[in-house]
């Protein structure tokens, strides 16, 4: 239902391969991971370790951190602060361990 | 010990900028230090990359840094992208400054630094302000300049320039909106009319704001005087209900942006004891700030939206003036042609400092926002409802730090970013006394995440 919400401008731009929760994707080159994350279609990108609803990415610029997720093995990155890179690797905390 | 730095500037947006300009032109030894991969800050955020049709949507505003950006990248100045600030304290050579860049913790020394890290937008606490499918304006236009994305559909709430702003982006875009539901109250165009003076002043910033507003309210559907929003769905975002004129009305909707002002981030001149006082225009705590950006800290300046929220223009004055003053310990030594251009820069921030007085009293938040209803979440990193606030304040907590303790409101990863504001407020509202009189959240280190590994490793630069 999320990837109805938002789409990309960008028609012709470099590609750039990553992996979400194991699974190999093409985001447009020079995405934050947080924008990667919602231009493949994730709204919600983890369960809050208190009450275990689902949240989002909420500012897009570094002070809300509901955005935190694994990076190549990295916990409590945000997003919205690093810019995707060939074969980045990134875990998202629906199900499993929270970062 | 290896280098000191004469002046470390926090943040490359307008002001930071600026300010490195001036001081590496006049051969101090400058770093530069911001957390984004490219230089801008928010407002000019992704520019140096930006592609032909995002600059389409963007508008004449946003591609005026240009210059700026570019007069940066030549300065003879060190600059460190990606760097996220995490300690900052006092030293005997003036300051240390401790970041992660790259997953390594650095710490810099420097006897001159210059806060220039910007501002955050007002957390607009609603019911269901967490849920996946709310996002703030601000968030809307960054991922349209940094990644080209934009919603199909969205629903705009609140009240401020930023918004209206959007809604002219988005509609350029092609972008349909369901609805801008704006929370300005009435009353506030009356108590801004003697203000009008002060706008005067900046007449082509008052006729584009006009502009803008008028636009807006005939292009989209434009709803006035609203209040009591809340956003509807179990999971994620299903609609948006909100109050005009005593009538309840819902929408459909999958995606809602809010927007309430901005507030200057204080964390980092707080957490090194830098005075601060309640501003009650702009509804919000701030540095007390000279015009050249001096501080109650000797050594430590304060420049752009991070100390006085005043826009783009008064940052990049106010920088280069922080800059100039900074290279030249006293005017005395300048040149004259220096001379004029430090008293035209101070005239020029002071007036739009001024002039920005309309903006903050016409767009001041409505009183409703800072009384939200029991159920709905402040704290939204540990969860904490409004109604614990107030029931925990009502029995005479000092303040809200010693909330802390009883609720852990303001103890988690954002570190009080997203409610420390609100807190306030519910605080004074509970025990009957101005805002004003309710301290600040005490700020600590770490101010962003650094693991354990991270902070054994420590390098000096």
């Amino acid at each position: 239902m999320t990837d109805l919400l938002f789409s990309c401008l960008l028609k012709d731009s470099p590609m750039c391969p990553i992996t979400v929760n194991g699974v190999e994707h093409q985001v447009p080159a020079r995405l934050s991971v947080a924008a990667a994350l919602l231009y493949l279609g994730n709204l919600a990108i983890r369960k809050h370790p208190v009450s275990s609803e689902a949240r989002a990415p909420f500012c897009y610029m570094g002070v809300c951190f509901e955005c935190l997720v694994i990076i190549d093995g990295q916990h409590k990155q945000r997003a919205c602060l690093r810019e995707v890179m060939p074969h980045m690797c990134i875990e998202t905390a629906m199900v499993g361990v929270n970062p | 010990m290896s280098k000191v730095y004469d002046y470390l500037v926090i943040g490359a947006g307008p002001a930071g900028m600026a300010a490195a300009i001036e001081a590496s032109n006049a051969g101090l030894c400058v770093l530069v230090l911001d957390q984004a991969e490219n230089a801008g800050g928010q407002i000019y955020r992704n520019l140096g990359q930006v592609g032909i049709q995002q600059a389409r949507v963007l508008g004449p505003d946003y591609l005026v840094g240009k210059p700026l950006l570019a007069e940066f990248m030549a300065a003879n100045c060190d600059y460190q992208p990606m760097a996220q600030l995490w300690h900052i304290e006092a030293h005997e050579k003036g300051f240390l400054v401790v970041a992660l860049v790259h997953g390594e913790s650095i710490t810099y020394v420097t006897s001159h630094l210059l806060l220039a890290n910007g501002a955050m937008e007002r957390p607009m606490a609603i019911p269901g302000w967490h849920k996946p499918g709310v996002m703030t304006a601000g968030a809307g236009q960054i991922l349209l300049k940094t990644a080209a994305l934009l919603p199909k559909q969205v629903v705009l709430a609140g009240s401020g320039p930023l918004l209206l702003l959007l809604a002219q982006q988005y509609r350029a875009a092609g972008v349909i909106i369901t609805a801008l539901l704006d929370t300005t109250p009435k009353s506030n165009y009356w108590y801004a009319t003697p203000w009008l003076m002060a706008g005067l002043t900046t007449p082509k910033q008052l006729l584009k704001g006009l502009w803008l507003t008028l636009v807006q309210r005939i292009k989209t559907p434009y709803i006035t005087g609203v209040s009591g929003i809340e956003v509807l769905g179990e999971e994620c975002v299903t609609g948006v209900s909100y109050t005009v004129a005593g009538k309840v009305y819902d929408i459909d909707c999958n995606l809602i942006m809010l927007h309430q002002g901005l507030i200057p981030e204080t964390q980092m001149g707080q957490l090194l004891g830098c005075t601060q006082v309640w501003s009650e225009n702009q509804q919000c705590w701030q540095a007390r700030v000279a015009v050249a950006g001096q501080t109650s800290v000797p050594g430590l300046q304060i420049a752009g939206d991070a100390g006085t929220i005043g826009g783009a223009y008064v940052a990049q004055f106010n920088g280069r003036l922080a800059g100039i003053v900074r290279a030249n310990s006293g005017v005395a030594t300048l040149s004259l042609q220096k001379r004029l251009l430090t008293l035209w820069l101070c005239l020029r921030v002071k007036q739009l400092h001024w002039a920005r007085g309309l903006v903050d009293r016409l767009y001041r938040p409505a009183d409703w926002l800072s009384e939200p209803s029991s159920d709905t979440i402040i704290c939204r990193c540990e969860q904490v409802t409004a109604g614990a606030v107030t029931a925990i304040a009502s029995r005479g907590c000092a303040g809200v730090n010693q909330l802390k303790a009883y609720t852990r409101a303001g103890m988690g990863a954002c570190q009080g970013r997203q409610c420390g504001l609100n807190l306030a407020y519910l605080v004074a509202h509970a025990q009957q006394r101005p805002v004003s009189k309710v301290e600040p959240l005490t700020v600590r280190p770490p101010l962003s995440p650094i693991n354990l590994g991270q902070l054994s490793r420590q390098t000096e630069l």
